[in-house]
């Protein structure tokens, strides 16, 4: 068989599984099922993913030399910007999502066909509805919406057609096309030098539309997009309560775009200007090279409890982290800060051991998020302490 | 453990104790009186002595100070305690009275200039004596995590006469705090001219009060920091951004059988102070058509720094330099697995060293902590071009070539606006007469007064 009948064998294995336990709170995937699903595909991606093959070679790693997810050889997330990381043959590509950065950076490129994608979809979906819509629910027992009623969104992006390489707005446009109401509305523009901005009337009208209807609504986008917004509240004196049940999903990317600002800052003035309460505010860690995302259980969870848990990240079951100790590039001891790998199932098609430039700790059943490590380009003596 | 060195600086005080700008004025006014009295009459000869014999006493292995710099410091300092050794040696071992004399020498014509006023031959033919005078209260704003600039900044302002405070980046007081006790423990009063603290960059109220006092600051920080401070000062300011450094190897020197050597003072120039000095290379340039490839030079480059492992261990970094090393790694271990133009030779189990080739010869800066490039090189033109990045701001250019083109290369890196080009292995070990980023050492500081007699 070829590279794509295998391949799509295990996706349209793996497709039902990722449906199945996005859809149910509290899902495990037992450790013997992900191991051997992970080491499946370690062996398919070796042999028809050839940089990522000659990768491992150079490590003297062969096939079937591997026996545990945790020693799959992670390929860090800058090789998406030097090499063609993808089974797909050139006329299978459909999409490409880039990595953000500065213009000058060259962008990782993760390829997509219409195949992949619905993978991709079938994992971001039900992962998704558990921790931004897990209350909804609960919302239409309590007569807020009615029993038919779907989630508006205000998605703070430009919308998918500006922007077709975003991981990010094919994120945000796959959730409104699914799951969102049909007045949902992309707010977010792309400026002459290609930034991304705000349509402020826009959002603000949208916002003043969803409370004269008394309808919770759920705002979506970068922390930079979520700033942009707060500062023109701030100096307009804005303070809005926003219906009952509304919510944001707020993820990293400030993209060196606007003032860099602690979370905790963020979600008190999104509280202030919004009216919407921290446990409503959900933090989402996701990249262009991964198919799975993570996030901060902040919002009421499935089951319509609150979950105040609030540092921890989590991804879906068939995405596991491992923490490597950057000294030694062992596994970090437990407590101890790592870099964050991840072995995403649902990257079929690419490379599912992916090493990001982040830094991380072991919380619970998840992980927190430490920052980046420094990438920036160092400057003589300027890296030491001022 | 030593014992706790006696509450004499304010770098000495508990760090829950904070200062004030009340304080700081205080302080460089007692400086000032205490300059008056016990330094302004001071003559050369004398404070030559003093310093050249703390600087002998340093290379004791039995000096206090220097023990306690060795057992305490890699905790204070991030360095390994051989490195600080081999750090302190080298530099300690370079001031000495011959040394210093000939600094007077190069920088004010006459070793008496600061003494009285004297004339050399080219005074005697315009009939003129001069003398030099240093600035009453000096300070210096040091940046980075070594000592050396802090010591020579000391030693210039002791020579110039004047009174100093030494502000040191947070962190990074221990060792300019040992060596002023070591001069205290020579000549107290001499001391009382010396004030070290350390208190966050940007504390503009304190930093406002030690510039109202004094009447040269002399910093070293990012650009950014220099321009920053630069506006804030009223005085004379001397400012030392940060530089890069790189070393140049010729087909010549590495066909010789000299080779090992030179490999090994490679080798010392990545493994002094760490690399985090702005002399320290970031690029080893290797010449191409000589009988090692720069690859193979590369590969025993790593060799060495093995080898120079257990002798210098690099100190303990942090969880985020750690990070950056791996980080940095894992990328050209990407590259190298797709190009033969690329490869990595790391150090087992660590980020101890990390030496990557590149054919390609663009300048790359190095994320430190003994992360060496070795680079392809067809030429030295070729190489100031691939440079372009850092033009301007390169300090050193370790340099490795025969006579016959030594002379040319170092007219075309001075045209380039390179400042200082050294023997490789010497590249974090200038000489006191060393013309920081090409300008005078301590003819920088003074102030003269020509006294013509003739008519």
């Amino acid at each position: 068989m070829n590279a794509g009948n295998l391949l799509s064998g295990f996706a349209s294995r793996l497709k039902p599984r990722l449906a199945d336990l996005g859809s149910r709170p509290r899902s495990a995937l037992p450790q013997s099922e992900f191991n051997a699903l992970a080491l499946e595909l370690f062996a398919l991606q070796f042999q028809h993913v050839s940089p990522y093959r000659r990768f491992c070679e150079a490590r003297g790693i062969a096939l079937g030399s591997i026996d545990d997810w945790r020693k799959v050889p992670a390929i860090p997330t800058s090789a998406f910007k030097e090499l063609e990381l993808t089974s797909l043959a050139a006329e299978e590509r459909t999409a490409v999502f880039h990595s953000s950065g500065t213009t000058t950076d060259r962008p990782s490129r993760h390829f997509h066909s219409a195949e992949s994608l619905t993978v991709y979809e079938a994992s971001l979906l039900g992962w998704f509805r558990q921790h931004v819509l897990g209350d909804w629910d609960r919302l239409i027992e309590d007569e807020r919406v009615g029993p038919l009623d779907k989630p508006g969104f205000i998605l703070l992006t430009p919308p998918s057609k500006a922007v077709p390489h975003s991981s990010l707005v094919h994120m945000f446009e796959t959730t409104r096309r699914e799951l969102a109401s049909s007045d949902s509305v992309f707010t977010g523009l792309v400026a002459a030098d290609g930034a991304w901005q705000l349509d402020l009337d826009a959002t603000l009208f949208a916002i003043r539309k969803s409370m004269c209807a008394n309808r919770p609504v759920t705002l979506l986008g970068t922390a930079f997009s979520f700033v942009h917004l707060l500062d023109h509240c701030a100096a307009n004196n804005i303070r809005y309560r926003l219906a009952e049940g509304s919510r944001v999903l707020e993820t990293g990317g400030y993209k060196g775009r606007s003032r860099e600002m602690p979370k905790a800052e963020l979600h008190a003035l999104i509280t202030r200007h919004l009216g919407i309460p921290t446990e409503r505010i959900v933090c989402e860690y996701g990249m262009s090279e991964l198919g799975s995302q993570a996030y901060l259980r902040n919002a009421c969870s499935a089951d319509g409890v609150p979950v105040f848990n609030t540092q921890a990240l989590h991804f879906p079951p068939w995405a596991k982290v491992l923490l490597v100790d950057p000294e030694t590039g062992a596994e970090a001891s437990e407590g101890r800060p790592g870099i964050i790998r991840i072995l995403d199932l649902a990257n079929v098609y690419s490379v599912a051991a992916i090493q990001t430039g982040d830094l991380g700790v072991m919380n619970g059943d998840g992980f927190e998020l430490l920052g980046r490590a420094a990438t920036a380009e160092p400057r003589g003596c300027s890296l030491m302490p001022a | 453990m030593s014992e706790p060195l006696p509450n004499f600086f304010l770098a000495d005080l508990p760090p829950g104790d904070s200062l004030t700008p009340a304080i700081v004025t205080e302080a460089c006014r007692t400086l000032k009186r205490n300059r008056e009295r016990y330094l302004v009459e001071r003559n050369t000869a004398s404070l030559v002595r003093m310093i050249s014999s703390v600087a002998s006493n340093w290379l004791d292995p039995e000096y206090p100070f220097r023990k306690q710099a060795l057992a305490e410091g890699p905790a204070a300092t991030g360095f390994s305690s051989k490195t600080l050794a081999q750090g302190l040696d080298t530099y300690f071992n370079s001031i000495t009275t011959d040394r210093l004399t000939n600094l007077l020498e190069q920088e004010l014509g006459h070793v008496d200039r600061m003494d009285q006023p004297s004339e050399n031959t080219i005074d005697r033919e315009f009939d003129r004596a001069a003398i030099a005078t240093g600035p009453e209260l000096l300070a210096h704003i040091t940046g980075g995590v070594l000592p050396n600039p802090a010591f020579t900044g000391i030693i210039l302002g002791l020579l110039a006469r004047s009174a100093q405070f030494v502000k040191c980046a947070s962190g990074t007081s221990f060792l300019p705090r040992l060596f002023a006790h070591s001069i205290y423990a020579c000549e107290p009063k001499i001391a009382a001219c010396l004030e070290i603290a350390e208190w966050r960059g940007g504390s503009t109220l304190l930093e406002d009060a030690l510039f109202a006092e004094s009447d040269l600051v002399s910093a070293m920080g990012s650009d950014d920091t220099i321009a920053a401070l630069q506006k804030r000062v009223r005085g004379k300011f001397l400012g030392f951004g940060h530089r890069v450094s790189f070393a140049y190897l010729t087909r010549e020197t590495i066909s010789g059988f000299s080779l090992p050597k030179l490999l090994r003072r490679a080798a010392q120039d990545v493994a002094a102070w760490d690399q985090l000095g702005c002399l320290s290379p970031h690029v080893f340039y290797v010449e191409t058509g000589g009988k090692v490839t720069p690859e193979q030079f590369a590969e025993k480059l790593a060799q060495e720094l093995q080898a120079l492992e257990p002798e210098q261990p690099r100190g303990r970094i942090s969880t985020n330099d750690s990070a950056a090393i791996a980080t940095r790694r894992s990328f050209y271990e990407v590259r190298a697995s797709a190009s033969a133009e690329t490869r990595m030779w790391t150090s087992p189990g660590s980020t101890a060293w990390t030496v990557i080739f590149e054919a390609d010869p663009t300048f790359a800066p190095s994320c430190l902590h003994r992360f060496i490039y070795v680079k392809s090189a067809p030429n030295l033109t070729t190489v100031l071009r691939a440079a372009d990045r850092v033009h301007r701001r390169v300090s050193t250019v370790g340099l490795s070539a025969p006579e016959d083109r030594a002379a040319g290369m170092v007219k075309e890196l001075a045209r380039w606006g390179v400042t200082r080009v050294c023997a490789v292995g010497d590249m974090q070990n200038p000489p006191i007469t060393w013309r920081h980023d090409g300008r005078p050492a301590l003819g920088d500081l003074v102030t003269w007064t020509d006294w013509e007699n003739g008519g």
